[in-house]
């Protein structure tokens, strides 16, 4: 080795670079370390919290519960403030508002929602009876959603009775569909009830978004959420009436006002007001309820005419 | 030397880092839009200054200088991550609110503006301070800024409506009220932003 290339060696400082490069591993360690922890950590409240999330807002979309987390029961078609009887097992009206706690939320979903799946000629098949398992049928397809499967999901909405009155055999009050779509940057998710008859909405919501906070991601707010209650799904023709084979399925979402857009026309009550400055989020809504509710089609009819 | 206090008190006014840095604005475009989103946000932004400005001054004696940038956003990404999980476990309905903005803030600059020209240099207490303080005076701006733009662009403040609903236009009363269009686009924050630093210049040079 000659003189020169030694002082080579002392000019690159190798020594400094493996000291950098200690240095960034550490620190990236220690970072990832932290976060594995707080991630393992906080995982299941995370997941319970998502769960929570989802059965409320099943049961906000079917106005069992309100958007201000009490219990609501329907009368003469008014929906009024109630609170859980433990001792009845039902909801009972009250006159002042008790807020529902997050056990017994769990528990009239657990009593009053039913999850069941849809065949192709649209039929009620149990999941027993279909031989799949309920969390892994959920955990394989709720990303992508579980209209264009085979058995679709729909949840049956049972009255208000004590849970051994609840059989198979009992008349549900309502339907739950779970929607899902494209927003403007990423996949929608959300609930549509429907009453028995298969056309008039009780209600919806927006769960999981990633929309615009303050424009798209109102359509996860309460007072977009309400315009929905009593629209129609299919269609009215211009006479009034609704043919239930030929009309066009969906809930519109339009620009700006519909009283603007329709007037007093049948279809305004297919519609509901867009939220000014998202526009493309609203036509993503529009298109996520028309999507799903073709699949859904041979079930909503067939209820419908027996109604 | 500096006095605590000074750390703590410059970033609010004097330092402001949006009316006088002008860093930070891309965010406050984006999540003015309201005050509650203003509000958590502001909060966020205060934890992540605060912590990732104490923990870069604490390993500033031993962070190689070639490296030190990628130092500083591993320690800020950190603080984010910790923010959005919270969120995600906790407060479930505000991280629904608030979706990508709380990732976001890692590309705050004023994040690594604070880390880079005050945390590097100085011990881990005034440099908390510091970072805690810059992250407060980010937040008072754009609650006020989401607070305009709440009002006249929603006619609500947090979420409650303060323009009564019968003063609006209706279909039988066209020259009744409207909410100002322009207030939830982006280039309102633009206008309202400018304004601010407009009134912040004049007010800082009568004082010099």
């Amino acid at each position: 080795m000659s003189f020169n290339e030694n002082e080579k060696v002392t000019e690159f400082h190798p020594p400094k670079n493996y000291k950098t490069l200690f240095f960034v591993i550490i620190l990236c360690s220690f970072c990832a370390l932290i976060l594995a922890v707080l991630s393992s950590s906080l995982n299941k409240k995370q997941e319970e919290a998502k769960k929570v999330d989802r059965s409320k807002q099943l049961l906000i979309a079917s106005r069992i519960l309100s958007y201000q987390n009490y219990f609501l029961i329907k009368e003469n078609d008014e929906y009024k403030s109630a609170f859980f009887d433990q001792s009845k097992d039902i909801l009972v009206e009250s006159n002042e508002i008790r807020k529902a706690t997050q056990k017994e939320i769990l528990y009239v979903y657990e009593k009053r929602v039913k999850p069941q799946l849809i065949d192709l000629q649209g039929n009620l098949i149990d999941f027993s009876k279909a031989g799949i398992n309920y969390q892994k049928y959920l955990e394989d397809n709720q990303r992508l959603g579980y209209a264009n499967l085979q058995y679709k999901l729909i949840y049956l909405i049972y009255p208000n009775t004590a849970s051994s009155q609840i059989t198979d055999s009992t008349e549900p009050i309502g339907y739950v569909i779970p929607v899902n779509g494209m927003g403007l940057w990423d996949a929608i998710y959300g609930y549509l009830a429907i009453e028995s008859n298969g056309d008039t909405v009780i209600g919806t919501t927006w769960y999981e978004q990633a929309e615009t906070a303050g424009l798209g991601a109102n359509i996860s707010l309460p007072a977009w959420q309400e315009q929905f209650h009593n629209k129609v799904i299919f269609q009215k023709s211009p006479d009034g009436t609704t043919n239930f084979q030929r009309a066009q399925i969906g809930i519109t979402v339009v620009k700006g006002k519909v009283s603007e857009a329709y007037g007093n026309l049948p279809k305004s009550e297919s519609a509901v007001d867009g939220i000014t400055g998202a526009t493309l989020t609203g036509m993503g809504v529009t298109d996520a309820y028309r999507d799903v509710l073709k699949q859904y089609r041979p079930f909503l009819e067939k209820i419908a005419e027996v109604k | 030397m500096k006095k605590y206090r000074s750390f703590f008190l410059d970033p609010l006014w004097k330092d402001n880092q949006i009316l006088v840095a002008i860093l930070g604005i891309c965010s406050a475009l984006a999540v003015t839009i309201n005050v509650q989103v203003a509000l958590t946000m502001a909060l966020a932004v205060s934890f992540v200054t605060a912590f990732s400005s104490f923990f870069v001054s604490l390993i500033r004696k031993i962070t190689p200088d070639n490296v030190r940038m990628i130092a500083q956003l591993a320690i800020i990404s950190l603080f984010v991550i910790i923010v959005d999980q919270f969120l995600k476990a906790f407060f479930y309905e505000m991280s629904k609110v608030l979706s990508v903005f709380v990732g976001l803030i890692i590309t705050n600059c004023l994040v690594m503006g604070r880390a880079e020209s005050m945390a590097k240099n100085v011990s881990p207490i005034p440099a908390f301070l510091d970072g805690l303080s810059a992250g407060l005076g980010y937040g008072y701006v754009i609650i006020a800024v989401g607070a305009i733009r709440e009002v006249f662009g929603f006619g609500s403040f947090f979420g409650f409506q303060i323009i009564p609903l019968g003063w609006y236009a209706t279909a039988e009363n066209p020259g009744g009220y409207v909410n100002f269009g322009l207030m939830p686009l982006a280039p309102a924050a633009f206008f309202i932003l400018g304004g601010f630093i407009w009134i912040a210049n004049i007010i800082n040079e009568k004082r010099l």
